[in-house]
């Protein structure tokens, strides 16, 4: 039962993944466009935190499902 | 090996302190007296900042203090919006609280915003004073119409809106710090107590407490900004 649980939380988490290539593309983007208008710095910057931090949320929101199957299932 | 994982599990629960005995009790929990300590540390910065006060000839500290806010109030308003400038003592509250008690876990603190309900209580006042500002900015009326903008066809999204947001709030601000916790709770006992849980709370710790901090108010602002807009 145990190892179901624990194999049941991995799977949950594997939803990071998602989280991680649409930070990734905003950063790669954001780069892009520091590049091309380094006076707009700050304005990208903000851009890009509020951005990160949306799509950091799928990616936290696998972790706390996955800390819950954890603590509520362990037999 | 299981000790271990016993270690962690209490680690992440939050403990009853005391109890008040009224009626069957009231549980005071971890959280709750970690954010009294916080609480008596901003009233006793505050007290010593704001002491002797005057309008000319200032002093070296009341020079500092003026800096502290104006920048803060500068940083918050710049998301708020000029309209939204009753908002910002709300906002710059929370953020310092949010600041504190997300990099408080250096010193040995549980942090506060580990425990979900209190991510919880600050998402569902931060969306309530949204939709204050919505009725305040636009009276109720206004504040109802604003339910079916753009088109009518998207009122049952706007509506789940309303709970949507604090949750996703309330989840981030929670999932941030409890993997935090998790993370560094797992290199202190897994792998060395020495030089690397330094390095690794430089990041964990303080980098992302201070900029979850700011995510929480910025995104508030941001919902504030569109609450109180008007055509």
């Amino acid at each position: 039962m145990n190892g179901l649980v624990a194999i049941g939380a991995g799977i949950a988490v594997l939803g990071a993944f998602g989280g991680g290539i649409g930070i990734g593309i905003a950063t790669s983007k954001a780069v892009e466009a520091v590049a091309r208008q380094p006076e707009a710095d700050g304005k990208i910057m903000k851009n890009l935190i509020l951005g990160s931090a949306l799509a950091e949320a799928t990616a936290i929101y696998c972790f706390v499902i996955a800390v819950m199957i954890i603590m509520m299932l362990k037999g | 090996m299981e000790e271990k994982v016993k270690e962690l599990i209490e680690a992440l629960e939050c403990e009853t302190v005391f109890t008040i005995p009224i009626g069957n009790g009231i549980p005071v929990k971890e959280s709750t007296v970690v954010t009294w300590i916080i609480m008596a540390f901003f009233v006793i910065i505050a007290i010593i900042l704001t002491n002797r006060l005057r309008t000319t000839g200032i002093g070296k500290k009341q020079a500092v203090t003026e800096l502290i806010v104006t920048k803060l109030f500068g940083l918050v308003e710049g998301m708020v919006g000029e309209e939204g400038k009753d908002y910002v003592p709300y906002l710059v509250t929370v953020m310092l609280y949010l600041g504190v008690s997300n990099i408080i876990g250096i010193f040995g603190f549980k942090p506060p915003t580990k425990d979900l309900n209190v991510t919880l209580a600050l998402a569902v006042m931060s969306i309530m004073l949204v939709q204050i500002a919505g009725i305040r900015a636009k009276g109720v009326k206004g504040w109802l119409k604003s339910f079916t903008q753009p088109i009518a066809i998207v009122t049952p999204f706007n509506i789940l809106d309303l709970f949507t947001r604090p949750l996703s709030l309330c989840m981030r601000l929670f999932g941030n710090v409890l993997g935090a916790f998790v993370i560094m709770e797992l290199i202190e006992t897994m792998v060395t107590k020495a030089a690397l849980p330094a390095l690794f709370s430089l990041y964990f710790d303080l980098f992302d407490g201070l900029l979850q901090a700011y995510v929480f108010v910025f995104l508030t602002s941001l919902y504030i900004k569109e609450a109180i807009e008007t055509e």
